[in-house]
């Protein structure tokens, strides 16, 4: 039974209760980095650190968590986290770290995190918490991935950096400015959604 | 070089051209969740527009005299988002004590902001940008009225889609973002208008 | 069953696991601040060091180490700006500051011993949008202005050929505008510079 409940908790935010798709939670700070894959890659992996890691702390603390300072421990256990990514960032992956700016602090606003600490590990235990945040952070990272694909290839022919695309590729330019997020992540939704219901008359 | 950061030129910026919502998408989830109603919409935007205005020199007065004279600076994101929570959480004391009326307008929205990237974003884009203390008021102010109009906006327009029949799987979330979209790009148009140089 | 609310549940708990949490939290990240603080600043000269090389258009190996050697080997460091001597001739850099359309956009500019052709340029801090405004980082970007001389023009991204156009960066005009006044203010500030001395 423990094995299953594991798989369920490690499965669900990859597919029906996945946080972005499903609950629209957390596109804030990332989604203005994902016209490019390797900001995306480094934003999503942050959030993913923080979210298992909050979890986990916040899990271990739950019997001993006074409920009236609740969310302030929280945010506190949640921004040293984030801090964590930042300095770590600068110190080893400085080119990256001054792409992202200010987004990386942004992530301790992400509704994902705080999201998950309150909904699951304030009443599971440690590695149960831990394994949800790192997949819902894993069913994260594969949307916005998916979107940055998209954005990267079509707005600048290329990925990861490297030029895919030929000469005779037009850039859609408007895939890199801000409308192409909104759109992606419109249209992506779409899709899942339709996909879902489909599936749900077929059962 | 000053002119051109000039605190006016700042305002004007960050409501049209940089406009913290569209084009840097923050504070995109009370944005999706809340821009059902026009009413709720208009009361959460003048929150956020009230916080933003504050917090976002106060956090400046913060950083420069608290964080940046003992090396510090590491520290900003739990300092700031201290400070957001504080002055949030006072606002609501505040005016749940003195006004009952203001309390059941806006006191709801006010727990909702403390999460708000946008109010955090603001901050974070201050200390980056090297704003002096004028600007950082003007971006603050500038910032929140952008967010308002963007989510005004958009509740107008739900409004009317209401009977409108839409696809079943961009119900929702779906055709917000895409009204969202066509709005970044509506205020796209304002870049070659507003001459910051 | 509920433990029984007592004074200090009630009032001195929360305050004291609310202290000690800061306490555990700010020292965890000091600590790693600390240990990580040379490796800063080591990146923090390798990135000034890699701008002015790249400015005076000398190679080198894209590592720490190599960055270092070039430097040292090649670069000499004059009040206020930085000189090269390459086949026997040499080269100028300065720093140079201007507004972008978020915040300051610092540069080093390299010039040949006729302080007007441009021998490279590189950014040392920016703040634009990514990937956007922040292409100006990318090296295609910044080594079309190699061996030109300024004033420039600026022309759709793709299409520059002639000595005095540039290609200006797609969805980004404001900042391609800025980083062409600064381009061609360059000149002058260097001879006023380098003049002076």
């Amino acid at each position: 039974m423990a094995k299953n409940q594991l798989k369920k908790t490690f499965l669900a935010p990859l597919g029906k209760d996945n946080p972005v798709f499903v609950q629209i939670l957390g596109i804030c700070s990332t989604l203005a980095v994902t016209n490019k894959l390797q900001n995306t890659m480094v934003m999503t992996l942050g959030v993913m650190f923080t979210t298992a890691l909050s979890s986990w702390t916040i899990s271990l603390l739950r019997n001993h968590i006074p409920s009236r300072i609740r969310m302030m421990v929280e945010t506190m256990v949640i921004a040293t986290f984030v801090i964590v990514v930042d300095i770590v960032l600068k110190a080893f992956f400085p080119d990256m770290w001054k792409q992202l700016g200010p987004y990386v602090g942004l992530i301790i606003t992400n509704c994902i995190v705080m999201g998950r600490v309150e909904a699951f590990a304030l009443q599971n235990k440690p590695s149960l918490s831990l394994i949800d945040g790192l997949a819902s952070g894993l069913g994260y990272t594969y949307v916005l991935m998916a979107i940055a694909f998209v954005r990267e290839l079509l707005g600048t022919g290329s990925l990861w950096g490297y030029q895919i695309l030929g000469s005779w590729w037009t850039n859609w330019a408007i895939m890199i400015m801000p409308p192409g997020g909104f759109f992606m992540l419109a249209i992506f939704i779409w899709i899942v959604k339709e996909v879902i219901t489909k599936e749900a008359k077929h059962v | 070089m000053s002119d051109t950061l000039f605190p006016i030129a700042i305002f004007f910026a960050s409501i049209f051209t940089g406009n913290i919502l569209l084009t840097n998408y923050l504070g995109m989830c009370s944005f999706l969740a809340v821009s059902k109603e026009l009413e709720t919409s208009a009361g959460l935007g003048i929150a956020v527009t009230f916080v933003l205005t504050v917090t976002t020199p106060l956090n400046w007065l913060v950083y420069k005299f608290l964080l940046v004279p003992f090396g510090l600076e590491y520290l900003r994101f739990i300092v700031f988002i201290i400070v957001i929570a504080a002055f949030v959480q006072l606002i609501e004391m505040a005016i749940e004590r003195y006004s009952e009326g203001l309390y059941y307008a806006l006191g709801i929205f006010l727990p909702l902001i403390t999460v708000n990237c946008a109010i955090l974003g603001a901050s974070l884009f201050m200390v980056i940008r090297e704003y002096n203390f004028v600007s950082s008021i003007f971006f603050g102010l500038g910032s929140g009225l952008g967010w308002f109009i963007a989510i005004v906006a958009m509740a107008g327009i739900r409004q009317k889609l209401r009977t409108a029949k839409v696809p079943p799987g961009l119900e929702g979330a779906g055709i917000t973002l895409v009204i969202a979209g066509f709005m970044a790009m509506a205020f796209m148009g304002f870049s070659g208008m507003i001459a910051v140089s | 069953m509920k433990a029984k609310e007592t004074f200090f549940s009630k009032r001195i708990y929360p305050l004291l696991f609310m202290l000690i949490v800061t306490v555990v939290c700010i020292l965890a990240t000091s600590g790693l601040y600390l240990a990580t603080q040379d490796r800063a600043m080591a990146n923090e000269l390798s990135f000034t060091r890699r701008a002015i090389l790249d400015a005076a258009g000398i190679s080198y190996q894209p590592t720490q180490s190599g960055i270092e050697t070039a430097y040292l080997q090649n670069i000499e460091e004059q009040q206020g700006y930085f000189t090269a001597l390459v086949a026997n001739d040499t080269r100028y850099i300065i720093l140079l500051e201007g507004p972008g359309l978020w915040g300051k956009i610092s540069i080093m500019a390299g010039f040949e011993q006729d302080l007007k052709t441009f021998s490279g340029l590189a950014i040392v801090s920016q703040n634009e949008t990514p990937g956007l405004g922040a292409r100006i980082e990318e090296p295609w970007f910044t080594e079309q202005f190699k061996g030109k001389v300024p004033p420039f023009v600026l022309v759709e991204e793709g299409t520059a050929d002639a000595a005095d156009e540039i290609d200006a960066i797609t969805g980004a005009t404001r900042t391609s505008e800025y980083f062409r006044n600064l381009a061609n203010s360059a000149a002058t500030e260097a001879s006023r510079i380098i003049g002076r001395q």
